[in-house]
């Protein structure tokens, strides 16, 4: 809850009118991933996603691109996995951790929110301070004022 | 759009400090000195050379020929390059949420009412949420 926590991340939050249990299994199961894993004009395919739900267990997939069939894979390990609480994991190539928490704010209503730390990898080697990518969504914003 | 990752690296790192981002703040508004940027800052001329050389070799910001005052330059396609990177990374979970929606809403639908024949895909929202 602290400033200090909220500000060394990445964070995407989204609330969806289901429950808990069917919000996590959709993150988990491949036959729900495929449907989603995919953001617009790119498809996930179900035969390419390999899930081993359990701490060290992989996490791939596929992304491919419907327009032109470039294709994006993302090689992962599962750092938690709580069902249906929080999962976790980590990319090979970026080092970049991506945790999910899965809140029920009302019978039914689950918020997910995701953080995303180590973006990108350098930044952790290099004299990044703490709270500089919020700050840097802030200045985003407010350069977006100036254009 | 298309930068080097090294590029990309070297730009975030150089963003990295809330000097060099007011710095670039202040070049938003036009082209100034050293000494112009200096001025808001409790910071020796030295230190304010220091963050500008940093700057500009991530390619944020380029420095004038004249020999003496050297104005800097903000170099906004290095700056929307790195922005990009992380508007991208919003985007994709935005519109990866936007068919998890669609898809939860499928499966209840299903499951609360006969199972249908044939297959549910969720209804693709192609509409792109509003960004900021």
């Amino acid at each position: 809850m602290s400033d200090d926590t909220a500000q060394k991340e990445l964070r995407f939050t989204r609330v969806f009118e289901a429950p808990r249990e069917l919000v996590f299994q959709c993150m988990i199961d491949p036959d729900h991933l495929t449907h989603f894993w995919g953001p617009t004009g790119v498809r996930a395919p179900r035969e390419r996603i390999v899930v081993d739900a359990r701490p060290g267990g992989a996490f791939k997939t596929v992304m491919v691109n419907e327009a032109d069939g470039g294709e994006y894979p993302t090689d992962a390990v599962y750092d938690e996995v709580r069902p249906p609480e929080r999962l976790s994991w980590t990319e090979a190539s970026s080092g970049m951790r991506v945790e999910s928490d899965f809140v029920e704010v009302a019978p039914g209503r689950t918020e997910v929110r995701i953080r995303q730390y180590n973006v990108p990898e350098a930044l952790a080697s290099s004299d990044a301070q703490a709270g500089f990518l919020s700050s840097l969504d802030r200045f985003a914003a407010y350069l977006g004022t100036l254009a | 759009m298309t930068m080097t990752e090294e590029r990309l690296d070297a730009a975030f790192a150089a963003l990295a400090d809330p000097t060099r981002r007011a710095i670039l703040s202040r070049l938003s508004q036009g082209d100034a000195t050293v000494n112009e940027l200096a001025a808001p800052f409790t910071m020796s001329l030295p230190g304010i050379s220091k963050h500008l050389k940093v700057l500009e070799r991530s390619g944020l910001i380029s420095r004038g020929r004249d020999a003496q005052f050297r104005p800097c330059h903000l170099e906004v396609d290095t700056l929307e390059g790195a922005l990009d990177w992380i508007g991208a990374q919003r985007r994709v979970w935005e519109e990866r949420f936007d068919k998890l929606d669609a898809h939860l809403r499928a499966l209840q639908r299903t499951s609360i009412k006969r199972p249908r024949p044939g297959r549910t895909t969720p209804a693709g929202r192609s509409g792109k949420g509003s960004g900021t």
